[in-house]
Protein backbone atom coordinates (compact mmCIF):
# COMPACT_ATOMS: atom_id res chain seq x y z
CA UNK A 1 0.00 0.00 0.00
CA UNK A 2 1.43 3.37 -0.94
CA UNK A 3 1.58 5.84 1.91
CA UNK A 4 0.18 9.25 1.22
CA UNK A 5 2.84 11.91 1.13
CA UNK A 6 3.32 15.28 -0.41
CA UNK A 7 3.46 13.84 -3.93
CA UNK A 8 0.53 11.44 -3.52
CA UNK A 9 -2.78 12.45 -5.03
CA UNK A 10 -5.43 13.54 -2.58
CA UNK A 11 -8.60 11.53 -2.19
CA UNK A 12 -10.43 14.21 -4.16
CA UNK A 13 -7.97 13.97 -7.02
CA UNK A 14 -8.36 10.20 -7.10
CA UNK A 15 -12.16 10.50 -7.20
CA UNK A 16 -11.89 12.96 -10.05
CA UNK A 17 -9.71 10.52 -11.96
CA UNK A 18 -12.16 7.71 -11.21
CA UNK A 19 -14.89 9.83 -12.75
CA UNK A 20 -12.74 9.74 -15.91
CA UNK A 21 -12.67 5.93 -15.58
CA UNK A 22 -9.11 5.62 -14.35
CA UNK A 23 -8.80 2.07 -12.98
CA UNK A 24 -5.44 2.72 -11.31
CA UNK A 25 -6.95 5.59 -9.33
CA UNK A 26 -9.80 3.30 -8.33
CA UNK A 27 -7.34 0.67 -7.12
CA UNK A 28 -5.40 3.27 -5.13
CA UNK A 29 -8.49 4.68 -3.49
CA UNK A 30 -9.58 1.13 -2.68
CA UNK A 31 -6.23 0.53 -1.00
CA UNK A 32 -6.71 3.60 1.15
CA UNK A 33 -10.29 2.92 2.16
CA UNK A 34 -11.01 -0.83 1.99
CA UNK A 35 -10.52 -1.38 5.72
CA UNK A 36 -12.39 1.79 6.63
CA UNK A 37 -15.38 0.77 4.50
CA UNK A 38 -15.34 -2.79 5.79
CA UNK A 39 -15.11 -1.48 9.34
CA UNK A 40 -18.09 0.81 8.75
CA UNK A 41 -20.06 -2.06 7.22
CA UNK A 42 -19.25 -4.35 10.13
CA UNK A 43 -20.43 -1.71 12.58
CA UNK A 44 -23.71 -1.32 10.74
CA UNK A 45 -24.37 -4.90 9.67
CA UNK A 46 -22.50 -7.12 12.09
CA UNK A 47 -22.39 -10.17 9.86
CA UNK A 48 -18.98 -10.52 8.21
CA UNK A 49 -20.16 -12.00 4.91
CA UNK A 50 -22.81 -9.37 4.34
CA UNK A 51 -20.41 -6.64 5.42
CA UNK A 52 -17.97 -7.83 2.75
CA UNK A 53 -20.77 -7.70 0.18
CA UNK A 54 -21.60 -4.19 1.33
CA UNK A 55 -17.96 -3.21 0.98
CA UNK A 56 -17.97 -4.34 -2.63
CA UNK A 57 -21.26 -2.49 -3.12
CA UNK A 58 -19.69 0.65 -1.68
CA UNK A 59 -16.78 0.68 -4.09
CA UNK A 60 -19.06 -0.11 -6.99
CA UNK A 61 -21.11 2.93 -5.91
CA UNK A 62 -17.96 5.04 -5.77
CA UNK A 63 -17.17 4.02 -9.34
CA UNK A 64 -20.70 4.77 -10.53
CA UNK A 65 -21.12 8.10 -8.80
CA UNK A 66 -17.61 9.54 -8.92
CA UNK A 67 -18.77 12.09 -11.48
CA UNK A 68 -21.07 13.61 -8.87
CA UNK A 69 -18.13 14.55 -6.67
CA UNK A 70 -17.44 18.27 -6.73
CA UNK A 71 -14.04 19.20 -5.33
CA UNK A 72 -15.23 22.75 -4.79
CA UNK A 73 -17.75 21.53 -2.24
CA UNK A 74 -15.22 19.74 -0.02
CA UNK A 75 -12.56 17.09 0.28
CA UNK A 76 -12.93 13.47 -0.70
CA UNK A 77 -13.15 11.69 2.67
CA UNK A 78 -16.61 12.93 3.71
CA UNK A 79 -17.98 12.32 0.22
CA UNK A 80 -16.66 8.76 0.30
CA UNK A 81 -18.09 8.25 3.76
CA UNK A 82 -21.51 9.33 2.55
CA UNK A 83 -21.40 7.11 -0.53
CA UNK A 84 -20.24 4.10 1.51
CA UNK A 85 -22.79 4.68 4.24
CA UNK A 86 -25.62 4.88 1.72
CA UNK A 87 -24.45 1.71 -0.04
CA UNK A 88 -24.32 -0.11 3.28
CA UNK A 89 -27.81 1.06 4.23
CA UNK A 90 -29.05 -0.02 0.79
CA UNK A 91 -27.52 -3.45 1.37
CA UNK A 92 -29.31 -3.70 4.73
CA UNK A 93 -32.60 -2.72 3.15
CA UNK A 94 -32.23 -5.24 0.34
CA UNK A 95 -31.20 -8.17 2.52
CA UNK A 96 -31.96 -7.55 6.15
CA UNK A 97 -31.77 -11.22 7.27
CA UNK A 98 -31.52 -10.44 10.97
CA UNK A 99 -30.49 -13.58 12.81
CA UNK A 100 -31.92 -12.65 16.18
CA UNK A 101 -33.96 -9.94 17.76
CA UNK A 102 -35.14 -6.76 16.16
CA UNK A 103 -33.87 -5.65 12.80
CA UNK A 104 -31.30 -2.89 12.93
CA UNK A 105 -32.26 0.69 12.38
CA UNK A 106 -32.21 1.12 8.62
CA UNK A 107 -33.51 4.62 8.29
CA UNK A 108 -30.27 6.50 8.06
CA UNK A 109 -27.17 7.40 9.96
CA UNK A 110 -28.90 10.63 10.96
CA UNK A 111 -31.58 8.62 12.71
CA UNK A 112 -29.02 6.70 14.70
CA UNK A 113 -27.86 8.01 18.06
CA UNK A 114 -25.39 10.84 17.52
CA UNK A 115 -22.78 8.92 19.50
CA UNK A 116 -23.03 6.02 17.06
CA UNK A 117 -22.61 8.29 14.07
CA UNK A 118 -19.69 10.00 15.74
CA UNK A 119 -18.04 6.66 16.56
CA UNK A 120 -18.44 5.52 12.96
CA UNK A 121 -16.88 8.70 11.64
CA UNK A 122 -13.96 8.48 14.08
CA UNK A 123 -13.29 4.86 13.10
CA UNK A 124 -13.53 5.83 9.43
CA UNK A 125 -10.92 8.58 9.84
CA UNK A 126 -8.54 6.48 11.91
CA UNK A 127 -8.73 3.38 9.74
CA UNK A 128 -8.18 5.46 6.64
CA UNK A 129 -5.17 7.15 8.23
CA UNK A 130 -3.72 3.80 9.32
CA UNK A 131 -4.05 2.51 5.77
CA UNK A 132 -1.64 5.09 4.44
CA UNK A 133 1.10 4.54 7.01
CA UNK A 134 4.03 2.38 6.04
CA UNK A 135 3.81 -1.29 6.91
CA UNK A 136 6.32 -0.81 9.72
CA UNK A 137 4.52 2.19 11.19
CA UNK A 138 1.21 0.34 11.09
CA UNK A 139 2.74 -2.73 12.75
CA UNK A 140 4.16 -0.63 15.55
CA UNK A 141 0.76 0.97 16.17
CA UNK A 142 -1.08 -2.33 16.04
CA UNK A 143 1.35 -3.96 18.45
CA UNK A 144 1.17 -1.03 20.83
CA UNK A 145 -2.61 -0.72 20.89
CA UNK A 146 -4.22 -4.03 20.06
CA UNK A 147 -1.79 -6.88 20.60
CA UNK A 148 -2.23 -6.99 24.36
CA UNK A 149 1.55 -7.02 24.72
CA UNK A 150 3.38 -4.76 27.14
CA UNK A 151 6.13 -2.47 25.86
CA UNK A 152 8.79 -4.86 27.16
CA UNK A 153 7.03 -7.78 25.46
CA UNK A 154 6.87 -5.81 22.21
CA UNK A 155 10.58 -5.04 22.54
CA UNK A 156 11.26 -8.73 22.98
CA UNK A 157 9.00 -9.61 20.07
CA UNK A 158 10.71 -7.10 17.78
CA UNK A 159 14.16 -7.88 19.17
CA UNK A 160 14.96 -4.26 19.88
CA UNK A 161 15.63 -2.19 23.00
CA UNK A 162 12.56 -0.84 24.74
CA UNK A 163 13.82 2.70 24.19
CA UNK A 164 13.82 2.08 20.44
CA UNK A 165 10.27 0.71 20.64
CA UNK A 166 9.14 3.90 22.35
CA UNK A 167 10.93 6.06 19.79
CA UNK A 168 9.38 4.19 16.90
CA UNK A 169 5.95 4.26 18.52
CA UNK A 170 6.32 8.00 18.94
CA UNK A 171 7.26 8.41 15.28
CA UNK A 172 4.41 6.21 14.09
CA UNK A 173 1.94 8.08 16.28
CA UNK A 174 3.25 11.39 14.97
CA UNK A 175 2.78 10.17 11.39
CA UNK A 176 -0.75 9.10 12.26
CA UNK A 177 -1.42 12.52 13.77
CA UNK A 178 -0.09 14.10 10.55
CA UNK A 179 -2.45 11.97 8.49
CA UNK A 180 -5.41 12.72 10.70
CA UNK A 181 -4.69 16.43 10.51
CA UNK A 182 -4.12 16.34 6.77
CA UNK A 183 -6.81 13.86 5.79
CA UNK A 184 -9.29 16.45 4.66
CA UNK A 185 -7.19 17.67 1.81
CA UNK B 1 -10.10 -11.04 28.69
CA UNK B 2 -10.17 -7.32 28.03
CA UNK B 3 -6.81 -5.72 27.45
CA UNK B 4 -6.53 -2.40 29.31
CA UNK B 5 -5.77 0.53 27.03
CA UNK B 6 -2.14 1.59 27.04
CA UNK B 7 -1.28 4.98 28.47
CA UNK B 8 0.28 7.48 26.11
CA UNK B 9 3.21 8.17 28.42
CA UNK B 10 3.99 4.46 28.66
CA UNK B 11 4.03 4.23 24.88
CA UNK B 12 6.05 7.27 23.93
CA UNK B 13 7.91 8.29 27.08
CA UNK B 14 7.52 11.50 29.04
CA UNK B 15 10.17 13.73 27.50
CA UNK B 16 8.02 15.38 24.84
CA UNK B 17 7.14 19.03 24.74
CA UNK B 18 3.57 19.88 25.78
CA UNK B 19 2.51 20.81 22.24
CA UNK B 20 3.72 17.59 20.67
CA UNK B 21 2.40 15.56 23.57
CA UNK B 22 -1.08 16.99 23.08
CA UNK B 23 -0.91 16.32 19.34
CA UNK B 24 0.02 12.68 19.98
CA UNK B 25 -2.60 12.43 22.71
CA UNK B 26 -5.27 13.42 20.21
CA UNK B 27 -4.19 10.65 17.83
CA UNK B 28 -3.86 8.26 20.77
CA UNK B 29 -7.41 8.89 21.94
CA UNK B 30 -8.81 8.55 18.44
CA UNK B 31 -7.02 5.19 18.11
CA UNK B 32 -8.56 3.98 21.35
CA UNK B 33 -12.02 5.10 20.21
CA UNK B 34 -11.71 3.57 16.75
CA UNK B 35 -10.40 0.15 17.72
CA UNK B 36 -8.46 -2.02 15.30
CA UNK B 37 -9.31 -1.99 11.60
CA UNK B 38 -10.73 -5.24 10.23
CA UNK B 39 -8.53 -7.59 8.28
CA UNK B 40 -9.27 -7.84 4.59
CA UNK B 41 -10.01 -11.18 3.00
CA UNK B 42 -8.17 -11.87 -0.29
CA UNK B 43 -11.31 -11.02 -2.23
CA UNK B 44 -11.30 -7.52 -0.78
CA UNK B 45 -7.64 -6.80 -1.37
CA UNK B 46 -8.30 -5.39 -4.81
CA UNK B 47 -10.93 -3.02 -6.09
CA UNK B 48 -13.92 -4.77 -7.64
CA UNK B 49 -14.42 -4.93 -11.37
CA UNK B 50 -17.31 -2.60 -11.95
CA UNK B 51 -17.61 -2.05 -15.67
CA UNK B 52 -20.36 -4.62 -15.98
CA UNK B 53 -22.70 -2.46 -13.92
CA UNK B 54 -25.40 -3.72 -11.63
CA UNK B 55 -25.25 -7.39 -10.80
CA UNK B 56 -27.78 -9.00 -8.52
CA UNK B 57 -26.90 -12.24 -6.77
CA UNK B 58 -29.12 -15.17 -6.10
CA UNK B 59 -30.75 -14.96 -2.72
CA UNK B 60 -28.29 -16.25 -0.16
CA UNK B 61 -30.47 -19.23 0.71
CA UNK B 62 -30.30 -20.51 -2.90
CA UNK B 63 -26.63 -19.91 -3.47
CA UNK B 64 -25.32 -23.14 -2.04
CA UNK B 65 -27.89 -25.18 -3.94
CA UNK B 66 -27.10 -23.45 -7.20
CA UNK B 67 -23.37 -23.77 -6.77
CA UNK B 68 -23.59 -27.38 -5.67
CA UNK B 69 -25.83 -28.18 -8.64
CA UNK B 70 -23.46 -26.49 -11.07
CA UNK B 71 -20.49 -28.30 -9.58
CA UNK B 72 -22.31 -31.63 -9.76
CA UNK B 73 -23.27 -31.04 -13.38
CA UNK B 74 -19.69 -30.11 -14.22
CA UNK B 75 -18.30 -33.22 -12.57
CA UNK B 76 -20.81 -35.55 -14.22
CA UNK B 77 -20.45 -34.04 -17.67
CA UNK B 78 -16.70 -33.98 -17.66
CA UNK B 79 -16.45 -37.42 -16.11
CA UNK B 80 -18.72 -38.79 -18.82
CA UNK B 81 -16.85 -36.93 -21.50
CA UNK B 82 -13.55 -38.23 -20.27
CA UNK B 83 -14.78 -41.81 -20.15
CA UNK B 84 -16.68 -41.77 -23.43
CA UNK B 85 -14.54 -39.54 -25.51
CA UNK B 86 -11.09 -40.27 -24.23
CA UNK B 87 -8.68 -37.57 -23.25
CA UNK B 88 -6.18 -37.76 -26.02
CA UNK B 89 -7.97 -35.49 -28.43
CA UNK B 90 -7.09 -31.87 -29.02
CA UNK B 91 -10.46 -30.37 -29.91
CA UNK B 92 -10.28 -26.79 -31.10
CA UNK B 93 -12.22 -24.19 -29.19
CA UNK B 94 -15.23 -22.82 -31.03
CA UNK B 95 -14.94 -19.58 -29.15
CA UNK B 96 -12.43 -18.01 -26.82
CA UNK B 97 -13.63 -15.48 -24.29
CA UNK B 98 -11.25 -13.11 -22.57
CA UNK B 99 -11.96 -11.72 -19.11
CA UNK B 100 -10.00 -9.13 -17.18
CA UNK B 101 -10.04 -7.62 -13.74
CA UNK B 102 -8.24 -5.38 -11.33
CA UNK B 103 -4.67 -5.97 -10.34
CA UNK B 104 -3.79 -7.67 -13.62
CA UNK B 105 -6.12 -10.62 -13.03
CA UNK B 106 -7.15 -12.27 -16.30
CA UNK B 107 -8.87 -15.36 -17.60
CA UNK B 108 -9.34 -17.12 -20.91
CA UNK B 109 -12.37 -19.30 -21.40
CA UNK B 110 -12.24 -21.76 -24.30
CA UNK B 111 -15.67 -23.02 -25.28
CA UNK B 112 -15.76 -26.34 -27.13
CA UNK B 113 -18.39 -28.01 -29.26
CA UNK B 114 -21.72 -28.68 -27.62
CA UNK B 115 -22.53 -32.30 -26.89
CA UNK B 116 -25.80 -34.03 -27.74
CA UNK B 117 -27.24 -33.26 -24.34
CA UNK B 118 -26.67 -29.54 -24.76
CA UNK B 119 -23.56 -29.11 -22.62
CA UNK B 120 -20.83 -26.73 -23.72
CA UNK B 121 -17.54 -28.05 -22.35
CA UNK B 122 -15.17 -25.26 -21.43
CA UNK B 123 -11.64 -24.83 -20.22
CA UNK B 124 -10.91 -21.86 -18.00
CA UNK B 125 -7.36 -20.58 -17.62
CA UNK B 126 -7.14 -17.98 -14.92
CA UNK B 127 -4.30 -16.00 -13.40
CA UNK B 128 -3.94 -13.17 -10.93
CA UNK B 129 -6.75 -14.18 -8.60
CA UNK B 130 -5.75 -14.58 -4.97
CA UNK B 131 -5.81 -18.13 -3.60
CA UNK B 132 -8.65 -18.34 -1.08
CA UNK B 133 -8.72 -20.00 2.32
CA UNK B 134 -9.66 -23.68 2.39
CA UNK B 135 -13.34 -24.17 1.57
CA UNK B 136 -13.69 -20.82 -0.21
CA UNK B 137 -14.10 -20.79 -3.98
CA UNK B 138 -14.65 -18.66 -7.04
CA UNK B 139 -17.58 -19.10 -9.42
CA UNK B 140 -18.02 -18.58 -13.14
CA UNK B 141 -21.38 -17.08 -14.11
CA UNK B 142 -23.14 -16.23 -17.31
CA UNK B 143 -24.68 -12.77 -17.22
CA UNK B 144 -27.65 -11.15 -18.87
CA UNK B 145 -28.20 -7.38 -18.89
CA UNK B 146 -25.43 -6.97 -16.35
CA UNK B 147 -26.92 -9.41 -13.84
CA UNK B 148 -25.74 -12.82 -12.73
CA UNK B 149 -27.91 -15.25 -14.66
CA UNK B 150 -26.68 -18.84 -14.53
CA UNK B 151 -23.78 -20.47 -12.66
CA UNK B 152 -21.22 -22.43 -14.65
CA UNK B 153 -19.21 -24.01 -11.90
CA UNK B 154 -17.04 -23.35 -8.95
CA UNK B 155 -13.29 -23.58 -8.65
CA UNK B 156 -10.27 -22.78 -6.54
CA UNK B 157 -7.04 -21.22 -7.73
CA UNK B 158 -3.39 -21.58 -6.84
CA UNK B 159 -0.74 -18.91 -7.09
CA UNK B 160 0.14 -18.28 -10.73
CA UNK B 161 -2.05 -19.79 -13.42
CA UNK B 162 -4.80 -22.33 -12.86
CA UNK B 163 -6.59 -24.34 -15.54
CA UNK B 164 -9.93 -25.88 -14.74
CA UNK B 165 -12.61 -27.65 -16.85
CA UNK B 166 -16.10 -26.23 -16.54
CA UNK B 167 -19.43 -26.63 -18.28
CA UNK B 168 -22.34 -24.51 -19.41
CA UNK B 169 -25.55 -26.52 -20.01
CA UNK B 170 -27.41 -23.49 -21.37
CA UNK B 171 -28.33 -21.75 -24.62
CA UNK B 172 -25.39 -19.40 -24.78
CA UNK B 173 -27.25 -17.07 -27.13
CA UNK B 174 -29.49 -16.19 -24.24
CA UNK B 175 -26.65 -14.46 -22.38
CA UNK B 176 -24.43 -11.49 -23.05
CA UNK B 177 -21.39 -11.93 -20.83
CA UNK B 178 -19.34 -13.92 -18.36
CA UNK B 179 -18.03 -12.98 -14.96
CA UNK B 180 -16.05 -14.58 -12.18
CA UNK B 181 -17.07 -13.78 -8.62
CA UNK B 182 -16.08 -15.02 -5.24
CA UNK B 183 -18.66 -17.63 -4.17
CA UNK B 184 -21.38 -16.00 -2.16
CA UNK B 185 -20.73 -12.50 -3.44
CA UNK B 186 -22.14 -10.64 -6.37
CA UNK B 187 -19.36 -8.36 -7.48
CA UNK B 188 -17.41 -9.48 -10.53
CA UNK B 189 -13.70 -9.89 -10.03
CA UNK B 190 -13.19 -10.70 -13.69
CA UNK B 191 -15.54 -9.91 -16.53
CA UNK B 192 -15.84 -9.81 -20.27
CA UNK B 193 -15.50 -6.40 -21.83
Amino acid sequence: MTPVNESSPTDGELITRIAARDQSAFEELHGRYARAVLGLALRRIGDRGRAEDATQDSFAAVWRSAATYDAARGPGAPWLYTVARNAIVDRLRRSPEPAFGDPPDLASEEAAPPEQAEASWVAWRVHRALAVLTEHERSIIELAYWSGLSQSEIAEFLRMPIGTVKTQTRKALARLADELEGELR
Amino acid sequence: MTVPPPSLEALVGDDLGPGELERLRSAHELLLQAGPPPELTPALEHAPVVETGRVIPLPRRYRFTAVAAAAAVAVVVFGAGYLLGGNGGSAAALRTVEMSGAGGAAATLDVFAKDEAGNWPMALTVSGLAPLPRGKTYELWLTRDGELAEPCGTFAVAAGTTEVPLNAPYRLKDFDGWVIVRAGTKTPLLSTA
